[in-house]
């Protein structure tokens, strides 16, 4: 018994822990949108995961935008007139980081042409060439 | 013929890589500098040591397009980068006093850290406080310090990331003084 009241209490404080979970002052849609924004000192991270000051301040800002009733759109476009479009998180599909998105999809393109050629049946030999062959082997040296 | 194609792509693919190897991940863009922009507004207030000459809250717009201007964004918890740069702000704008104005904003700090800092050093050029940093925002600001260069025509000319040195900021002023 007392066992299970202390890991359930345990579970507990693991369950808060959790730094994924949004401080409850600011609604999941700000950190919907923070995800797709970059934070700008942290650079592996997303807006919504880092607690730097500029994304703290990026997420305030976002939701003073959302409470405007601004779109989505526009508070990201909002972030890219800043910051240029490598604020956003995952790199537009036009222009050069097209190529991101391409590049991939064409190398798994090439290889599977590669193992393709390299694994297809290969057609047999021709008959006069074997005999020719196997005249030469019995030919004494 | 096929060993030529291949040739090619071995080359392609090492431009490439070459290529990649030579970029500077570390290189931030900066919107307003590479578009020469005019720098955005704002009105912060001043620090009390500053407020009986320069007043009660500062408009950056009161003193575009009259000198050029130094914008530095500092914070008192960021060391030892803006400790390293303090000197050489508060000597170059006793230099160029006349020519440019110096202006220091103090972003995501508490006030009291702050005059600490400035007492520290001395700095002469006023300084406004943004505690939550909404103007670092607008000028697509990465971190503390930072320092823009804005031109005798309000327009943002360079961004400078990082502790600057002497050299490198009195460079800066002898193009916007040109």
């Amino acid at each position: 018994m007392g066992v299970w009241v202390f890991l359930l209490l345990a579970l507990g404080v693991l369950a808060q822990e959790s730094p994924a979970s949004p401080p409850p002052d600011l609604s999941p849609e700000v950190f919907a949108i923070a995800r797709e924004l970059r934070c700008p000192v942290c650079q592996g991270e997303s807006a919504a995961e880092s607690n730097s000051g500029v994304a703290v301040e990026m997420r305030r800002l976002i939701a003073e935008m959302l409470g405007e009733g601004k779109t989505k759109d526009e508070i990201k476009a909002f972030f890219v007139d800043r910051y240029g479009e490598w604020i956003l998180y995952e790199p537009p599909k036009r222009g050069v980081t097209l190529w991101v998105w391409l590049l991939p999809v064409l190398g798994l393109i090439l290889l599977g042409l590669g193992l393709f050629a390299y694994f297809r049946p290969k057609k047999p030999l021709p008959p006069e060439l074997l005999e020719e062959a196997e005249r030469r082997l019995k030919e004494p040296q | 013929m096929r060993n030529w194609l291949w040739l090619l792509l071995v080359l392609a693919l090492g431009g490439l890589f070459y290529w990649g190897m030579q970029r500077n991940p570390k290189e931030l863009p900066s919107v307003l500098a590479q578009e020469r922009r005019p720098a955005p507004d704002f009105t912060l207030p001043v620090l009390p040591p500053y407020r009986e000459e320069w007043g009660e809250a500062l408009r950056l717009s009161d003193y575009l397009g009259k000198k050029p201007i130094v914008l530095n964004f500092w914070a008192s918890w960021c060391y030892p980068a803006c400790y390293e740069e303090a000197p050489v702000l508060e000597a170059t704008w006793r230099r160029y006093k006349d020519q440019v104005l110096f202006l220091g904003i103090n972003t995501q700090d508490k006030e009291g850290e702050a005059l600490r800092f400035i007492q520290q050093f001395g700095l002469t050029f006023p300084q406004v406080f943004d505690p939550r940093g909404r103007v670092g925002v607008d000028y697509g600001m990465y971190g503390v310090p930072e320092t823009f260069v804005i031109d005798g025509e309000g327009r943002v000319v360079v961004r400078h990331a990082g502790a600057i040195d002497e050299a490198t900021l009195e460079k800066y002023l002898k193009e916007v003084l040109r």
